[in-house]
């Protein structure tokens, strides 16, 4: 793969040789060639970007830009092209815009807010396991706790009816897939804030103490926000809340299975609970194709030209296994201090409900070791769909049993 | 031995990484925006300063350290 040969760069994303680590091309890239040249569906170069150093470097550099609607900014399937093309929320604008967006929520998703939600989310954690427990076992958990868990949590946040969850996770993989058409992405896009623009007028009407109810209060009504750019930030914070925590619960209790002494540490310190959850989302690192950037000008860059126009992943999922900055990083091992990790990104654009996402994890994980100690498989791992086919990964099912002394039917 | 922070506060965009790694040091205001609670720490809360720097995702942490 020598610089400016289109015909070397292999086809991007790669196929998981493992499901529980990223492609093994992201190993060796790091250690021979960290920057390196794919080519995208639409046979456009883009760059990856394997090392934790470089991630963060990348992401923070204005040379380099954050803009959808840079023509050059790179995608991983037509449809996604489009829908970021429409995208007028501050997740695909550059500063000074992007900050400026971005502060009127940041008091929605603070620390302090959300460790105080910790309770009410432990009691909605708490309710699903009895639902759960009340059911047929053996259960998918991904159906009855890692879809439900934080769709009532972010609909209770929100101020959004929970009965809309199904709609707003349909939204959420249309434009999260690898599959779907541009078509389908397009009219879910558009669906979603329009639900939310609908939302909107019901709270202006009959506000209540919730999240959009404060930004109508706060920025609508005096004029600062227009509904329809409330509208389309709502339809992102909802898919982005709806769809990663889900991910990391389904496939993160998979990991904690296939470690039983990681399990214990969880389930019986309340210390090792936080640094597990940061590991956890270090070893997963979910969201696969972001953060994104697109070169303003010719870029040298550890002896590779990024030619001006040229599309830049930066991987969450490599930069969190670079063995400079993490020891032995294809272990899980809830006893090292992962947070370093950028699984949540870096730069500007990281994760605005990061300290939700944490919270949410916090809560579950112990809460489901604790409750239903006999936790286990109730398939071989081969009946687990992980999701090959989404841009963030997970799995699509996780057939769980619990009872302990007898064997589930 | 000096050891001060500082913060630029027009850069935070409210991650809570701060927050996370060294709550002696810094908050969050109602905004969600950082607080330096305390320009000059003692020696004790320097690693988990010196961690808060490290994982801004704003760079908007800085550290003057002079003489040893």
């Amino acid at each position: 793969m020598s610089e400016g040969s289109t015909a070397a760069a292999p086809r991007f994303p790669f196929a998981r040789e493992s499901p529980l680590d990223p492609p093994a091309t992201y190993a060796k890239a790091r250690a021979a060639q960290p920057i390196f040249p794919v080519t995208l569906w639409d046979g456009r170069r883009a760059w990856l970007v394997t090392r934790y150093d470089d991630f963060r470097a990348v992401c923070v550099d204005p040379r380099f830009s954050g803009e959808f609607a840079n023509p050059g900014f790179p995608a991983v399937t037509a449809a996604r092209v489009v829908v970021d093309k429409a995208e007028r929320a501050f997740v695909g604008m550059d500063n000074p815009a992007h900050d400026h967006y971005r502060r009127m929520f940041t008091k929605e998703f603070s620390t302090r807010r959300m460790m105080a939600l910790k309770p009410r989310i432990a009691e909605i954690a708490n309710g699903l396991i009895d639902e759960m427990l009340a059911g047929p076992e053996p259960a998918d958990l991904v159906a009855a706790i890692a879809v439900r868990f934080p769709s009532l949590v972010m609909c209770e946040l929100i101020g959004s009816p929970y009965e809309d969850h199904r709609f707003i996770m349909a939204c959420a993989a249309a434009r999260h897939g690898l599959t779907q058409s541009v078509d389908e992405a397009e009219t879910k896009a558009r669906e979603l804030a329009s639900y939310f623009r609908a939302l909107i007028d019901r709270k202006e009407a009959e506000p209540r103490d919730d999240f959009v109810s404060r930004i109508v209060a706060e920025h609508v009504l005096p004029g600062t926000l227009s509904r329809d750019d409330f509208a389309e930030i709502g339809a992102m914070i909802l898919r982005a809340g709806h769809d990663t925590t889900t991910n990391m619960i389904g496939i993160g209790t998979l990991l904690f299975l296939q470690n039983p002494g990681q399990l214990a540490a969880v389930r019986d310190d309340p210390d090792a609970v936080a640094p597990a959850v940061e590991e956890a989302l270090r070893f997963v690192s979910p969201v696969q194709f972001s953060p994104r950037r697109v070169a303003l000008e010719d870029v040298q860059w550890r002896g590779v030209t990024i030619r001006k126009g040229e599309g830049i992943f930066a991987l969450p999922a490599s930069a969190n296994r670079d063995a400079t900055v993490f020891a032995d990083p294809d272990r899980f091992d809830v006893s090292r201090d992962a947070s370093a990790h950028v699984a949540f990104g870096y730069g500007i654009h990281q994760c605005l409900g990061q300290m939700l996402a944490r919270v949410e994890l916090q809560v579950i994980y112990p809460l489901l070791f604790q409750r239903l100690p006999g936790l286990r498989l109730a398939a071989p791992i081969e009946a687990i769909r992980f999701k090959h086919d989404m841009q963030i990964y997970g799995v699509h099912n996780l057939p769980v049993a619990w009872s302990t002394g007898k064997i589930a039917a | 031995m000096t050891f001060k922070v500082r913060i630029v506060e027009r850069k935070c965009i409210g991650a809570g990484q701060c927050v996370l790694s060294a709550p002696a040091v810094f908050d969050q205001d109602d905004d969600g925006i950082v607080v330096l609670r305390d320009a000059t720490p003692p020696p004790s809360e320097h690693e988990a300063v010196r961690k808060a720097a490290r994982l801004c995702p704003a760079v908007a942490i800085f550290i003057d350290e002079a003489g040893s």
